[in-house]
């Protein structure tokens, strides 16, 4: 397993903040960064995924792997993210199932979007397994396969010009914008949460600059020096969440997704939030890390182990909520589910690492 | 007029069980008026003559008047019939289960409303709205209401937020602020508030997320249509002393929502109604006060 980096940190951050935020309510949502700024950790999680596709897609001595391997590569990822989003879809479902029959509640069926599920199961089934049919607080890991999906193509480009897959990339984020495109929810009317052909940009941001910058030290020039620039925006981000401002999507002109904070579409506002973020955190990591070692190795370890984490994360979370809805809530309660949920986080990526390492049982 | 009656077979007895409650419904007692609804969890009495059920409903969705909507005027609405365009509806909420019922509301309600607004073009679109509108959900949904500017929102709300059981006075005021929002921009509400289920009568913080939602219906001038009042009411009268967990609440929860289309119809017909009567501003009828029964 390789050792604590920044990358795995970082994501194992927004694993943890993820975590939190979808159990809606709890008193320590308050306290995570989501809260105070434009942008939230699935962009995070994203950027954080096309990174690690640069990496991934290279040898240490920084060779490009064959065509290809790489096609292969992230065919086999697309393809374990569809699992475990068909597992976790599963048991949500299962568990809103569960639950509403031992407390006797039709209400918890109507949990986002599960009600669909439950009164249309023939349309439903099918949904499911297209991936057109999400529930709420379940929407990252359809993104996340069709991002994966369509990855080899930029990544084929990347490696003919950065350039071009740059300009692909925004060129189809800004048409998915000003024509609001985005894929189709079935059986309910509707589109997808989170719109791949607005996020894809993210994703390909990342993996063109985890590229720019293994070739060229240009990059960590010019983010030391916009720093400032990157906390400004911070505080900027800061101050309008507080103070609740934020544009009338009604009165803002024509195409008005270009000025929204439209999280659906990933809206200019939070790209622009995004990178003020990581401009302003770039160097936290280096410092923070000797001094909080334990917790950083600990978020390592969630960030090393994402899918595993994020999967069982959002089920802890489901969790989480319908035990705040059958307890009441309260204090007492939101700490026991912070708790457990990130013993359980912890334990899910010490087990996943422990596993690999295990030769496999013979059957 | 009479609405298609589409049960499924297995919904007959409960309707000829229905229109015997409604036959011989004269001596039955009235229920009692409930200022706030904090029900028991008991059979309510059929209706009586005086407060019998709605007769334009189909039989299996009769609810008495009171029990069903608040009004107020609808002028979106109203200015699309005038200039002869299609009304634009947008049907924003969660979705209760029932076999079928899903896919089928949206139609349903574009159905009913065409059918009780004659010569009208009505164009409805449903959107799921993920989330609690206390966090998140509410900005949400003004993207909606910006991507399709309907004449007209129907939003069942409180769901989710009760069941993530948010701060009310989180939920009050966002609810409050996103209704003035739609307000603000000449578009109609018509609220709906969460639906009825018999574990959680005597849930003090549920009760209250539903006055919450009656009270900003009453407070912003919007109609309201008592989702879970009229489920209650049709609870007890579907009351066949069933026991098993599977039995009687997970049908109801069906009858409620194929009901809904009719009692939101209702209510937007009538509010439509009552304007041309050059009536008051203030709701004609109030939440959880019956109208005279005698």
């Amino acid at each position: 397993m390789r050792d604590p980096n920044a990358i795995d940190f970082w994501r194992g951050l927004a694993l943890v903040t993820i975590f939190i935020n979808h159990v809606p309510g709890n008193t320590f949502e308050r306290y995570t960064y989501s809260q105070y700024g434009i942008s939230d950790a699935a962009e995070l999680f994203v950027f954080l995924a096309g990174w690690s596709i640069g990496i991934a897609t290279r040898g240490r001595d920084g060779h490009p792997e064959p065509r290809g391997r790489t096609v292969i590569r992230l065919l086999s990822r697309t393809i374990e993210v569809y699992r475990a989003q068909l597992t976790v879809m599963l048991l949500a479902l299962a568990s809103i199932a569960g639950t509403a029959l031992v407390l006797d509640n039709p209400l918890i069926l109507e949990w986002h979007n599960a009600g669909t599920f439950f009164a249309d199961p023939i349309q439903t089934i099918v949904g499911v397994a297209l991936l057109t049919h999400q529930l709420g607080f379940f929407n990252i890991l359809p993104l996340y396969v069709v991002l994966l999906g369509i990855a080899p193509v930029f990544v084929l480009i990347a490696r003919e010009s950065r350039t071009a897959a740059l300009v692909f990339s925004g060129g189809l984020y800004l048409l998915s914008l000003i024509e609001e495109w985005n894929l189709p929810s079935w059986p309910g009317e509707g589109d997808w949460f989170f719109n791949p052909l607005c996020w894809q940009f993210l994703l390909v941001l990342g993996f063109v600059l985890q590229d720019w910058n293994r070739e060229s030290d240009t990059l960590a020039r010019w983010s030391r020096r916009l720093m400032p620039a990157g906390v400004a925006l911070v505080l900027f981000g800061i101050a309008l969440a507080v103070l609740e401002i934020r544009p009338d999507p009604l009165r803002v002109p024509e195409p008005r997704l270009l000025f929204t904070f439209d999280k659906t579409y990933l809206t200019p506002a939070r790209l622009i939030h995004f990178l003020g973020v990581l401009l302003a955190f770039r160097a936290v990591y280096g410092f923070l890390a000797p001094r909080i070692g334990p917790v950083a190795g600990y978020l390592a370890r969630l960030g090393r182990n994402s899918l595993a984490v994020f999967s069982m994360g959002s089920l802890l979370s489901l969790g989480g909520q319908l035990l705040r809805f059958w307890t009441g809530g309260g204090l007492l309660i939101d700490l026991t589910i912070l708790c457990l949920g990130l013993l359980a986080m912890g334990f899910t990526a010490w087990f996943v690492e422990w596993r690999s390492r295990k030769p496999r049982p013979r059957v | 007029m009479a609405l298609p009656q589409t049960a499924p077979p297995g919904l007959r007895p409960l309707l000829v069980a229905a229109l015997l409650f409604a036959a011989a419904s004269a001596r039955a007692e009235e229920p009692a008026p409930q200022p706030v609804p904090r029900p028991a969890p008991t059979v309510i009495s059929p209706p009586t003559s005086a407060e019998a059920g709605d007769a334009s409903l189909s039989p299996e969705c009769r609810v008495p008047g009171s029990q069903l909507y608040t009004l107020a005027k609808l002028r979106a609405v109203k200015a699309a019939l005038k200039e002869k365009r299609p009304v634009r509806v947008l049907s924003i909420g969660g979705i209760s289960a029932g076999l079928g019922a899903s896919a089928t509301y949206p139609v349903k309600l574009e159905t009913a409303l065409e059918r009780s607004l004659p010569d009208v073009d009505v164009e409805v679109e449903a959107r799921g709205l993920q989330g609690e509108i206390a966090s998140g959900a509410a900005e949400r949904l003004r993207s909606m209401v910006a991507e399709l500017e309907p004449d007209l929102v129907v939003w069942q709300v409180g769901t989710h937020d009760a069941l993530a059981r948010v701060e009310l006075s989180a939920f009050s005021d966002a609810l409050d602020d996103t209704v003035r929002w739609i307000k603000s921009h000449d578009i109609d509400v018509v609220l709906v508030d969460p639906q009825y289920t018999a574990s959680l009568a005597d849930d003090a913080y549920y009760n209250d997320v539903v006055r919450t939602v009656r009270e900003i219906a009453a407070r912003e001038h919007v109609p309201l249509v008592q989702r879970y009042e009229a489920m209650r009411y049709l609870a007890g009268r579907a009351d066949k002393g069933e026991g098993h967990m599977l039995g009687r609440q997970f049908r109801l929860n069906d009858l409620g929502l194929r009901c809904m289309a009719e009692h939101v119809t209702r209510a937007i017909t009538l509010s439509l109604l009552q304007q041309e009567g050059g009536s008051r501003e203030a709701p004609a009828q109030q939440a959880g006060q019956p109208a005279p029964s005698r």
